[in-house]
């Protein structure tokens, strides 16, 4: 089974880079990425009062995706070094090229509560160029097999630094960094080619 | 696990911390508490309004006369990673005496039993709020609240109790 060869090539440090990045688990190019993790919601980042104000309301997969072109990317933590030096900053400088190659939405998730995520957000300007979902639960990266264990780090289980174009629900390109502390694939100059 | 009460020693726990020079540390409870009185208090999550305008202040602003009564430290603790303690933190430039300790992955507030389930508000497992004064790992008052108040947990129960 994939997952099964996923574990096995995660764990050692000299795993074939294409044999890890074939068997990518559920989330991979040509699959339905609202399938790939139902009944899964995300929380928009917002500040307390907002969250009182919507009743704590969570966004449902399909009302993110369906009918749009989507640029998504995740990261391992708000506050934390390439996050925030270099991940956001390169959808936020290049959202214009983003939005003329018909791109609807670009959206930055992390398994992080959505009221940390909401004053990180603001403290990187970025709240106008990109929409933060906080996977609060670890739900979504789990259902598309993109979570790994940080807690030697003390961040507990968090997701790896990805990105993706998804149309219409289908992810037609998908990249992962093979550490969370590279950023070499997931940039916004990559995307912007296999749009 | 119950929770924490006067009488009751502290438990020990390893938390996260980036000390003065921005280096991440694991500290442990007893080494910053043993033979010492210390203000322990918790938090169910940075960047939420009474944890921010609130509570933290109350012990930021008093800090001067918690040492002026003899507290040796004081102690913040929240269900959050050391990256965003460490950036809640630096939100309280004026902050001269209060460790903000990072208890990732929940394991020291359920070891004094005081986990709080804000799921369904996106916390997940979280912190009740919570004020302990400790005269060498002895507990000799706990200001425990119930759900999301703020009345008995700030830095003026501590004060008057000291």
């Amino acid at each position: 089974m994939a997952s099964a060869l996923v574990r096995r090539a995660r764990g050692s440090a000299a795993a074939a880079p294409a044999l890890w990045a074939a068997a990518r688990g559920i989330a991979s190019v040509g699959s339905d990425i609202v399938s790939a993790a139902p009944g899964v919601s995300l929380q928009k980042a917002r500040s307390w009062d907002e969250g009182v104000a919507t009743k704590f309301s969570t966004t449902p997969l399909k009302d993110i995706f369906h009918g749009k072109k989507v640029v998504i990317f995740g990261l391992p933590g708000a506050y934390t070094g390439v996050c925030s030096q270099a991940h956001v900053p390169s959808y936020k400088n290049n959202i214009d090229k983003l939005k003329e190659k018909g791109i609807d939405s670009v959206i930055c998730v992390s398994i992080n509560d959505p009221y940390v995520l909401n004053g990180w957000a603001e403290k990187l300007q970025a709240k106008d160029a990109i929409e933060f979902y906080g996977d609060f639960d670890g739900s979504f990266h789990k259902n598309l097999d993109l979570e790994i264990d940080l807690s030697a780090a003390l961040l507990g289980h968090r997701s790896h630094r990805w990105s993706a174009f998804v149309d219409n629900g289908k992810i037609k390109a998908l990249n992962v960094e093979k550490a969370p502390s590279e950023f070499k694939v997931s940039g916004a100059e990559v995307i912007l080619d296999q749009i | 696990m119950a929770p924490i009460g006067v009488g009751d020693t502290l438990p020990d726990g390893q938390l996260g911390w980036f000390d003065a020079d921005d280096k991440l540390q694991q500290v442990s409870i007893h080494g910053l508490a043993a033979g010492k009185k210390v203000v322990l208090f918790g938090v169910p999550g940075a960047f939420t309004p009474t944890c921010s305008n609130q509570h933290v202040p109350g012990f930021v602003n008093q800090a001067e006369q918690l040492k002026a009564k003899g507290v040796d430290e004081i102690l913040l603790v929240s269900v959050n990673d050391p990256f965003v303690m460490k950036a809640w933190a630096k939100t309280y430039p004026e902050n001269k005496h209060v460790k903000f300790l990072a208890d990732g992955l929940g394991t020291y507030t359920k070891a004094l039993g005081l986990e709080l389930d804000l799921s369904e508000k996106g916390l997940g497992i979280r912190s009740r709020r919570f004020a302990l004064l400790a005269d060498n790992l002895k507990v000799t008052v706990a200001n425990i609240e119930e759900g999301g108040q703020f009345t008995i947990s700030g830095a003026e129960e501590i004060l008057k109790a000291l």
